[in-house]
């Protein structure tokens, strides 16, 4: 049994051995394959060469899958009809063979039985009650005849009632009657009165033979007791009798255990004690307790591992069984086993050949296939997949081949448009570079030849041109002249200027500029003659492209190039000569207003230089004869030429007081155009802002108490020395006084000075009309007066305030007013110490 | 013998008035009209002093006063310059020139006469 067990339990573990590798196998594969479509969707196209060698793996991984499958297949149902197969042929084997085990020991025992029942209605029947007086000889007689009828009984024994032995009968010793031995003590005697019927253990004769003693008492009172001792030889026979298979036994057990009966007399002799042995142990237990299972495979005495069944003899309490070694018993099963073993490897054989078979049949296709895909996928796209097998490979095979032709066909169109459209896009390149080119010159420089000249190679080369040339517009001639040319013998450009090509002629630039458009002349060797025909021609040029150059419809020029071969422009070219003659238009345009701009500048410098010169003139015969009045008056006012009489007097300071007007008149004018023209120089040298006030007080003192007003001035202490134009700053001081003192008729000028942070502060303050708001911003403009009806009193030649404005800007400060209508005004300006830009130009 | 000044101007006016103050203050005086002739009668006559116009005819005041300048003899003969350029550097071309001092035109004839006592003794 537990070899069976182990067996199949061995079978169990082939067969997960191979069914794991198998699994383990198609688990790899399903890793590889997860592993290689995983990196296919992360990595896009990978390179071919990695992509080949996984693609090689994939396919001996294909080739295994399949065999493997196929092994698994084929071996697993054989296995598995195998096992069940086993499983249930044992199960049957041992259930047939316990059946017939089972009968054989029922009828075993049964025969056994009646073997002893026979000897218990003998012996019964020679016990039975016997007429008195007929007596012992009687039961004698009986006796005799009981061991004629049964020869298994050796020799009877009859028992009176108070256990004294009348009879013994035996065929082995002389009879012995009425010996008178107490026997009321022996068990036989004593278990037969109380039980009327004994069995005795099995005893032994002469070492060799199993006897049993059987006991029966009479009927009646006091009725005796008839002893038969029984030669159980006859059981042996029974049980050597029975045959089960070649190694079974038959054996019988009495109730304690004890080996009573089995083919091997010696173990019986041997008192063999079976109790032990498990199957036997429960087989008792199961007389007394019907409810005990006995296992059908157990180990005998020899420690054998045997299938058993028994039956019990119920009269004696003993129990017959039938043993089979389990060997011999599974016999059948194991020849079973071992045909499907061999049949099974027969099978794994033929499923691996087939396996390999098949799989090589599938994959070798599919690896050819592979193997073309992977040569296709290198580049070789006129390679071609061989394959005949007249399957779905081959469509697959067919449909690779038929996506190489179309890839090579989308390859070569691909080609074709990558080379285009490249082609195209360094043409675009070209052709922007030199608009690029183009336009730098333009704005990099005026001058036209430089822009024409820059212009011209980049047209013909970009328009596979061998000469061209720009040509100038003359409205005035109506002439068009060439202002620049390129790839022309000099012999073609003398021709050219001969022709004085002009707006009556019928030659490709007057024509493109009468049409305002483009013209193009596909092939002069097809047109009809006009007078420059002749002279292209013999240039080697056969088409011609004209473009006007046109500014706001107005012909300004025209550019031409000129190609060796005939045929008609291409659009894009005739659109970028079109740019190439706007920019040349547009450099035209600019040099000549860039010309007429020149032009006008040096007119309005030759016209300013004569301004300025006219103002020093106009200066000095001013005051040439201003120098004459002023001088005469003052000789005259000095009595130089005799005293004078109070009305002269009066009126020779009239004349002296208007002299000096009109020449401060005439020193304004000047300083103002002096200053406009930029040519008012200051001259810088250290000055006292403290002086500057002092000699302007005492300068105005006289005009301020003519006017009955107070002049004061408030110069902060440790004022430092400044960097400026003394006489302009103090020109400005005496401006702002001289106008405060003018325009105040009542109270008081003030002067205050401070410096703080670099910077003189200086402020006029006075008690006069003040000033509008709307008035102080226009106050500081030239020739600009507060209040005419007022000024034309007070004089003036509203200059003033507009050059001390310009002197104290030159000197890097700023002045402004502050002023209400009736309540004065204060005047202030700022300059800093030391004018930085100023000093550093002197 | 009173002292001399040389008058060098074009104009007529202006050396009318100047004769009137020179004479009124007692100096001599002789008269150029342009500085070639004011050179030579610095050359010939000597004068104590030189009122040098310097827009003149023939030859401007600046050359006229480098020229008697030049002369070793002259070189200390004062020499005031009477210009109407009243543009600012006059000053110092006259004074590069070589003039002594500078007055501009139009002059007040007080104070050309203050110059010019502050190069010459007093007037008989």
């Amino acid at each position: 049994m537990t070899a069976l067990v182990s067996r199949m339990q061995a079978l169990a573990v082939l067969a997960s051995v191979l069914f794991g590798s198998v699994w383990r196998k198609a688990g790899t594969v399903w890793q590889r394959w997860r592993d290689i479509t995983f990196n296919i969707r992360r990595h896009g196209a990978r390179p071919l060469a990695k992509w080949r060698s996984a693609e090689s793996r994939q396919t001996g991984g294909l080739f295994r899958k399949y065999a493997a499958f196929l092994v698994a297949l084929v071996g697993g149902s054989l296995l598995i009809n195998a096992l069940v197969e086993m499983y249930y042929s044992y199960g049957e084997s041992r259930q047939a063979l316990n059946a017939v085990q089972r009968e054989k020991a029922v009828g075993a025992a049964s025969v056994i039985e009646q073997f002893v029942r026979e000897i218990e209605g003998q012996v019964g029947w020679a016990t039975g009650f016997l007429p008195t007086g007929s007596g012992l000889e009687q039961r004698r007689l009986d006796f005799f005849r009981l061991l004629r009828q049964a020869p298994a009984i050796t020799e009877v024994t009859y028992i009176d009632g108070d256990g004294r032995e009348q009879i013994k009968t035996s065929r082995l010793a002389m009879d012995t009657l009425a010996s008178g031995a107490d026997l009321s003590n022996e068990p036989k005697f004593a278990n037969a009165k109380a039980n009327k019927r004994y069995f005795s253990p099995v005893y032994y004769r002469k070492e060799s033979e199993p006897y049993l003693t059987l006991a029966i008492a009479g009927a009646g009172r006091n009725a005796g007791v008839t002893v038969a001792e029984v030669n159980l030889k006859f059981i042996w026979d029974v049980v050597s009798r029975i045959k089960v298979g070649t190694a079974g036994v038959a054996y019988v057990v009495d109730e304690r255990g004890l080996l009573i009966a089995h083919p091997d007399i010696g173990l019986v002799l041997r008192k063999t004690d079976l109790s032990q042995q498990p199957h036997v142990a429960l087989a008792l237990k199961k007389l007394r307790d019907p409810s005990v299972d006995v296992p059908t495979i157990s180990h005998n005495h020899l420690g054998r591992e045997v299938l058993t069944a028994f039956a019990p003899i119920s009269t004696l309490g003993w129990l017959v069984f039938v043993d089979l070694p389990v060997s011999e018993a599974l016999q059948p099963v194991y020849d079973s086993l071992r045909r499907t073993i061999i049949l099974l490897a027969l099978g794994l054989a033929f499923a691996v050949l087939a396996g390999v078979w098949l799989a090589q049949r599938m994959v070798v296709p599919i690896r050819a296939l592979a193997k073309g895909a992977a040569r296709i996928g290198s580049g070789d796209l006129d390679h071609r997949i061989e394959m005949q097998s007249g399957d779905e490979v081959q469509i697959l095979a067919d449909s690779f081949n038929d996506m190489g032709a179309r890839l090579k066909d989308s390859y070569a169109t691909l080609e074709q448009k990558v080379t285009d459209r490249t082609r195209e896009l360094s043409q675009a390149l070209d052709q922007l570079r030199a608009l690029v080119d183009v336009g730098q010159t333009l704005n990099s420089t005026l001058e036209l030849q430089a822009v024409l000249t820059a212009i011209l190679p980049h047209a013909c080369r970009l328009a596979n041109a061998t000469s061209g040339a720009i040509y100038t517009f003359d409205d005035a001639t109506e002439n068009f002249s060439l202002a620049a040319t390129h790839g022309m013998s000099p012999e073609f450009i003398a021709t050219i200027r001969q022709a004085h090509i002009n707006l009556r002629d019928d030659s490709p630039v007057t024509q493109s500029a009468l049409r305002r458009g483009v013209l193009q002349w596909n092939d002069l060797a097809a047109e009809s003659a006009w007078p420059l025909r002749e002279a292209l021609l013999m240039a080697d040029v056969r088409a011609l492209l004209a473009v006007p150059l046109l500014r706001d419809e107005r012909i300004i020029g025209a550019l031409i190039v000129r190609r060796a071969h005939a045929g008609a422009f291409e659009p894009d070219i005739i659109n970028l000569m079109q740019s190439f003659a706007s920019q040349s238009a547009l450099a035209i345009q600019n040099a000549r207003l860039f010309q007429e701009l020149e032009d006008k500048s040096r007119l309005l410098e030759v016209a300013s230089q004569h301004k300025s010169q006219f103002l020093a003139n106009m200066s000095h015969e001013l005051r040439t004869p201003l120098n004459a009045i002023l001088g005469y008056s003052e000789l005259m006012q000095d009595g130089l030429y005799g005293e004078l009489s109070g009305k002269m007097r009066g009126i020779v300071e009239r004349v002296q007081a208007n002299g000096k007007h009109l020449l401060n008149l005439i020193n304004d004018v000047l300083d103002l155009s002096k200053i406009e023209a930029g040519q008012l120089e200051l001259s810088i040298d250290p000055y006292s802002m403290k002086n500057v006030v002092q000699m302007v007080v005492l300068a105005t003192e006289s005009l301020a108490a003519a006017k009955k007003l107070r002049l004061t001035s408030e110069v902060s202490e440790n004022m430092p020395l400044g960097q400026g134009d003394e006489r302009r700053i103090s020109q400005v001081l005496l401006n702002l006084v001289g106008n405060a003192i003018k325009f105040t008729d009542s109270g008081e000028v003030r002067i205050v000075a401070s410096a703080a942070n670099d910077v003189f502060s200086v402020a006029v303050v006075d008690t006069g009309p003040g000033i509008a708001k709307q008035e102080q911003a226009r106050l500081f403009h030239e020739f600009y007066q507060v209040d005419s009806s007022n000024t034309k009193e007070k004089g003036g030649t509203g200059l003033g305030l507009a050059i001390a404005k310009r002197i104290v800007e030159l000197h890097g400060g700023r002045i402004w007013v502050e002023s209400e209508l009736g309540k004065g005004a204060i005047f202030h300006f700022e300059i800093p110490f030391r004018n930085q830009q100023r000093e550093e130009a002197v | 013998m009173s002292q001399r000044v040389l008058i060098v101007e074009d104009q007529e006016d202006n050396r009318a008035i100047l004769r009137d103050l020179l004479s009124s203050a007692g100096y001599d005086f002789i008269e150029a009209t342009n500085g070639e002739e004011g050179v030579a009668l610095a050359e010939s006559e000597r004068p104590d002093l030189i009122l040098m116009d310097i827009q003149l005819p023939v030859m401007d005041g600046y050359e006229a006063t480098r020229r008697i300048k030049a002369n070793a003899a002259l070189r200390s003969i004062p020499i005031i310059a009477v210009t109407s350029y009243a543009l600012s550097g006059d000053e110092a071309k006259a004074q590069d020139a070589g003039c002594d001092a500078y007055v501009a035109k139009p002059f007040s004839p007080r104070q050309l006469l203050a110059k010019i006592r502050e190069y010459l003794l007093p007037g008989a």
